[in-house]
C-alpha cells in the first residue's frame, strides 16, 4: 500500500539500501539511488544494482540518517516484492515500517518531542515487562557503578 | 577463532563506522534491514549488534534464520577519508547480555563516547531506571563468512571478495 506521507519522506534521501535474499540463505545488501513512480506505485532502480541482477521476489528498502554525534536519526523500511519487467528493475511496496512505529514521520522517538520520548517509554517498558514475563525471572541488575567507572578510565 | 585477518582500510571500516545496515530474515523468508550500532571483537574475529529485550525482532529472527548480513555503507561520522562500502555475510549466535564479559564494556564506552548527549543519560539514576529496558539486551555476535568490499563505497563496481581468514 503507497503511504504518500512515507514515501514523501523518502524522497529527501539522497539512496537507499536494498536487500534480497540470496539462494544460499544469506541476505545481500547494496546502497543505490531510487526513484519513485507515484501513477504506479512503484519504486524504480535508474541505475540497475550489480548485485541484485536476475534477482526477484521478497525484499526491503532501508532509508536511514543520522548525523555524525548519532543525533537526529530517521528510519524508513519498505517492504515488497522485487520485480522486473521488459528489463527495468521495480520494487513493488507492500508495508511501510518506522522505527518509531508511526505511519506519518520517519523521525526516531528519541529525536522528536517530549511526549514522543514518553510515549517511547512506556512502550519499552511494557514490551521489557511481557518479555521477562515470558523469561519467567528478572533481568541481572546492570553493575551501574563499574560500568561508569570505566567510562573514565583512559 | 582468533583475530580475523583483514586489510587495514576494511578493520578501520568496522572499528569506525557509526552505523551498520544489518540484516535478518524472518519466518516468511522477508529480508529486513535497519541500521544498528556495530561493534568490532577483534580478538574474537566477529562483529556484534545488540537488541533491547523490549524490541527483540532482529534477534529473533537471528536465532531462527541465523544468516545474516551487515552492510557499512554510511560512513557518517567515521573519522575516515574516502572508505570503502563493506558487506559481510555471516552466521550469527544469540545470548541474552546478562554475564557482563570483558568486551560489553568496550561497547559501552565506545557507544557513550560517540554520542555526547548520551552521558549524561546514563550518568542519571533516574533516567536509568525509567529506561531500564535501553540496557537489558541481547547479543547478537556475528562469525563473518564471507566479506565483499567495494572501494571508495563505489557501487558501480563489482565488490572484491576477500578470504575469511583468522590469525590465532
Amino acid at each position: 500500500m503507497w503511504n504518500k506521507r512515507l514515501i514523501a519522506c523518502a524522497r529527501t534521501y539522497p539512496s537507499a539500501v536494498l536487500t534480497v535474499v540470496e539462494d544460499s540463505g544469506y541476505p545481500r545488501s547494496v546502497r543505490c539511488v531510487v526513484e519513485f513512480d507515484d501513477a504506479r506505485e512503484l519504486i524504480l532502480f535508474p541505475v540497475r544494482p550489480l548485485d541484485v541482477v536476475g534477482r526477484q521476489g521478497s525484499a526491503c528498502l532501508l532509508f536511514h540518517q543520522h548525523n555524525a554525534d548519532l543525533s537526529g536519526q530517521r528510519e524508513l523500511l519498505i517492504k515488497g516484492e522485487l520485480r522486473e519487467e521488459a528489463g527495468k528493475l521495480f520494487l513493488r511496496p507492500g508495508d511501510f515500517l518506522t522505527g518509531s512505529g508511526r505511519q506519518d514521520t520517519d523521525r526516531m522517538p528519541y529525536a522528536g518531542s517530549p511526549l514522543d520520548i514518553f510515549r517511547y517509554m512506556m512502550l519499552g517498558r511494557r514490551k521489557a515487562r511481557a518479555y521477562l514475563a515470558k523469561r519467567g525471572k528478572p533481568w541481572t541488575p546492570r553493575p551501574w557503578g563499574k560500568m561508569l567507572r570505566y567510562l573514565d578510565e583512559p | 577463532m582468533g583475530t580475523l585477518h583483514l586489510p587495514p582500510e576494511v578493520e578501520a571500516v568496522f572499528r569506525e563506522f557509526r552505523t551498520c545496515e544489518f540484516t535478518t530474515v524472518n519466518r516468511q523468508g522477508q529480508p529486513l534491514t535497519w541500521p544498528t550500532e556495530p561493534y568490532y571483537d577483534a580478538p574474537e574475529g566477529r562483529l556484534i549488534v545488540t537488541a533491547s529485550i523490549a524490541f527483540p525482532v532482529k534477534a529473533y529472527n537471528a536465532r531462527r534464520h541465523p544468516q545474516v548480513a551487515m552492510l557499512f555503507s554510511d560512513p557518517t561520522g567515521a573519522p575516515l577519508s574516502d572508505p570503502p562500502a563493506v558487506l559481510v555475510q555471516g552466521e550469527a549466535t544469540v545470548t541474552e547480555l546478562v554475564d557482563d564479559p570483558a568486551w560489553s564494556y568496550t561497547m559501552f564506552k565506545e557507544s557513550v563516547l560517540r554520542q555526547p548527549r548520551a552521558r549524561s543519560f546514563v550518568s542519571n539514576p533516574l533516567a536509568r531506571r525509567l529506561f531500564t529496558f535501553q540496557f537489558q539486551r541481547l547479543a547478537i555476535c556475528v562469525q563473518p563468512q564471507r566479506i565483499l568490499v567495494w572501494p571508495r563505497g563505489d557501487r558501480g563496481q563489482t565488490p572484491t571478495e576477500l578470504e575469511v581468514r583468522y590469525v590465532e
